[in-house]
């Protein structure tokens, strides 16, 4: 028995358009991996799947439709996990969400529902922690510049929050990781491919200044008597130290 | 002097306000303003106490004409005093808000000259952030008791929050520790607070466009340890100030010993468990349906150190207990001890789909370390040994899990705010 490898070009109409087709081909998909990670397996038998975004729309309004928006939400969060297997993970999961409709979210039994449901909460977990967490810097040219690198895919989830809160500004954020940054010109944000680091050496002497004030008070405020660093780490774990101001 | 030095003096002075919440206003963005507010409440930061920063919180000056005693701004204590000017409080908060630090502004006061003096102080800064800066980011001020109502109330339209301190539990305490302040000269100014928030309330109800009144309620705090008061008596004040004085959070702090003097007890570390039962307690108040009385009482007025305060009330009350997952009722689940309001929640949307089993629960991410002694999954008892009150309480103590770890004294999943404020493993 041949295995069927789906392989689509890593995006989320991708996705949804390698969904779509293993509704229509006979042969259904046991592995949909992004063609760049996929490396040749034996009995493998590929299927390319060419994103197409009539299927995916197709895909996307029947999810909200027989499905329901929140189960959406759920998936596309779940596609910016970029765990392993994910595809897979979000294919079942529909599957039987386009059998039960939208009744699935109250089967908190079912282990594809509740896997589905930590994986959601771990990337809406790490956008909300990092809303708090992101430090932008300015530099030279009025911009501010906040570089970090998530273990989620989150940039996109994080962009509106600052855009509806840092209207006045020019800023960017940028995902060192996976070479990805958000730009925002007090107008609209755009998502575009960015390699390097612009901070150093652009940093304005305003900028340096208040970097020390905010250090001088993050250490003023903390409570002697009180020094807890395990409870710190917990939320804040030592992974995202190395783009505080405050912990660099 | 310096603006670090400034900031350093000045919120070393403020870090023992317990407060940091930034959630409970929906404030937008204003055409040519600065930033917003989430209604969720966002942390920026945790110090090394392991306590949650979501606001720049500081006095605006440590110069103060009282002398109370558990305060370590006391006129008597000699130490480096320092006042901001209102333009370094505005371009601190709006510089460190661009560069994302903050939520916005916690901004407290020793009382200079006269209390009205500085309520006019911080009526003027909140002015210029809001109407100067259009900023739009969260203020939590605090109103200086003794101050004119008309100051006080002026700068509740600028606030998210305001609150005023009780500090001292009871009159008697406050005569004793601060002589100089007044029981009255507190609970009024929350009062006229509280009534202004309500007739916002109900204004906004009425009319489409209507002026901002302290939106996020207000909040008050209590020293927990510097004064011979009990739990009981404590839990029946916040219990009155919930409900007569619609008041939105009241916070408890461990008494840290700041200065040498005989009236104050002589301890070597805050009291953080006793802080943390409170929490525990007032969490109980709030959202799962429980009074002061039915925890506490005048034989038992103080909290079991070995056994959060859900789990010693379930064990005086075993005659309600096991209670059946899959019929109980909503209120009847919040009162079994492990279970928190999420795991509620989830099992009564569950049981809409069909009924839960014991596995089923775990599931669901539902802790039955302490669950699993007062309930049964379609009739079936999962705690293994018979329901007596010294048995289960002996497991809950010292017995081991399923898992064979230890039990934590601090296993109660507790809501956001408490976790960042629950100092969870200090040294007890």
């Amino acid at each position: 028995m041949p295995l069927y490898y789906y392989l689509y070009d890593g995006s989320f109409p991708g996705l949804m358009t390698a969904i779509y087709q293993a509704y229509y081909y006979e042969h259904k998909p046991n592995y949909i991996i992004s063609s760049n990670k996929y490396q040749p397996a034996l009995f493998a038998e590929k299927v390319i799947i060419k994103t197409d975004m009539k299927k995916f729309d197709r895909v996307y309004q029947a999810v909200k439709k027989k499905i329901s928006n929140r189960s959406l939400q759920k998936i596309y969060y779940a596609y910016l996990s970029e765990l392993d297997d994910i595809e897979m993970k979000i294919y079942r999961y529909l599957r039987m969400g386009f059998t039960i409709g939208k009744k699935i979210d109250g089967h908190l039994s079912n282990k594809l529902v509740l896997k589905l449901n930590k994986i959601y909460n771990k990337v809406s977990g790490e956008r909300h922690r990092l809303l708090g967490l992101l430090r932008f810097r300015k530099i030279a040219g009025d911009i501010y510049y906040a570089p970090f690198e998530p273990d989620h895919n989150v940039i996109t989830l994080m962009a509106p929050h600052f855009a509806k809160r840092l209207v006045d500004q020019n800023w960017i954020i940028h995902d060192l990781k996976r070479e990805k940054a958000v730009i925002y010109n007090q107008q609209e944000w755009v998502l575009t491919d960015l390699k390097k680091r612009l901070d150093q050496g652009r940093l304005t002497a305003e900028e340096i200044e208040y970097q020390e004030l905010w250090r001088g008070f993050f250490d003023s405020v903390a409570i002697e008597n009180r020094k807890n660093s395990r409870l710190q780490r917990q939320f804040m774990p030592e992974r995202y130290w190395k783009y505080l101001i405050e912990k660099s | 002097m310096d603006l670090l030095d400034k900031l350093n003096i000045l919120s070393a002075a403020a870090k023992y306000d317990v407060s940091c919440s930034s959630s409970g206003s929906k404030r937008r963005n204003t055409p040519g303003g600065i930033g917003n507010a989430a209604v969720s409440g966002i942390c920026h930061s945790w110090s090394d106490d392991g306590r949650c920063i979501s606001l720049l919180k500081i006095l605006f000056t440590n110069y103060c004409i009282y002398d109370c005693e558990y305060c370590v701004n006391r006129s008597s204590n000699d130490l480096p005093r320092a006042a901001f000017t209102p333009d370094e409080v505005v371009n601190l908060t709006v510089n460190f808000y661009r560069r994302n630090y903050i939520e916005g502004l916690f901004l407290s006061s020793a009382v200079i000259k006269s209390p009205d003096y500085t309520m006019e102080l911080l009526l003027q800064t909140v002015r210029k952030l809001r109407e100067e800066f259009k900023f739009n980011g969260y203020i939590h001020l605090k109103a200086i008791p003794g101050a004119d109502y008309s100051l006080i109330l002026a700068a509740g339209r600028y606030a998210d929050r305001m609150s005023v301190n009780i500090e001292l539990p009871s009159q008697k305490s406050l005569k004793l520790l601060a002589p100089q302040k007044e029981m009255n000269a507190i609970i009024e100014p929350m009062r006229e607070i509280g009534t202004m928030i309500k007739n916002n309330k109900e204004e906004k109800n009425s009319k489409k466009k209507v002026l901002k009144f302290v939106p996020a309620g207000q909040s008050t705090q209590l020293i927990v340890g510097a004064s011979p008061e009990s739990d009981f008596h404590i839990l029946k004040l916040s219990e009155g100030l919930y409900n007569k004085l619609s008041m939105k959070r009241v916070y408890y702090s461990a008494y840290v010993p700041v200065n040498n003097t005989p009236t104050l007890p002589a301890i070597k570390n805050p009291p953080l468990l006793r802080e943390h039962r409170l929490y525990q307690a007032d969490w109980l108040l709030r959202f799962y349906g429980f009074n002061a009385e039915e925890l506490l009482d005048n034989k038992n007025p103080n909290f079991d150190a070995d056994l959060d305060p859900k789990a010693n009330w379930a064990l005086n009350h075993l005659e309600v207990f096991p209670l059946e997952i899959n019929t109980a009722s909503y209120q009847q689940l919040l009162r079994i001890p492990g279970l928190g309001v999420k795991s509620a929640r989830r099992i009564m949307s569950a049981r809409k789909t069909g009924s839960i089993d014991y596995d089923d629960l775990k599931n669901f991410g539902t802790v039955l370390k302490r669950a699993r002694y007062f309930i049964t999954c379609k009739g079936k008892y999962y705690g293994g040994i018979p329901i007596r009150e010294d048995l289960i309480k002996s497991r809950l103590i010292n017995g081991k899990s399923e898992t064979g770890e230890q039990l934590s004294l601090f296993q109660e999943p507790v809501g956001k705010e408490t976790r960042s404020l629950a100092f969870l493993e200090s040294g007890e």
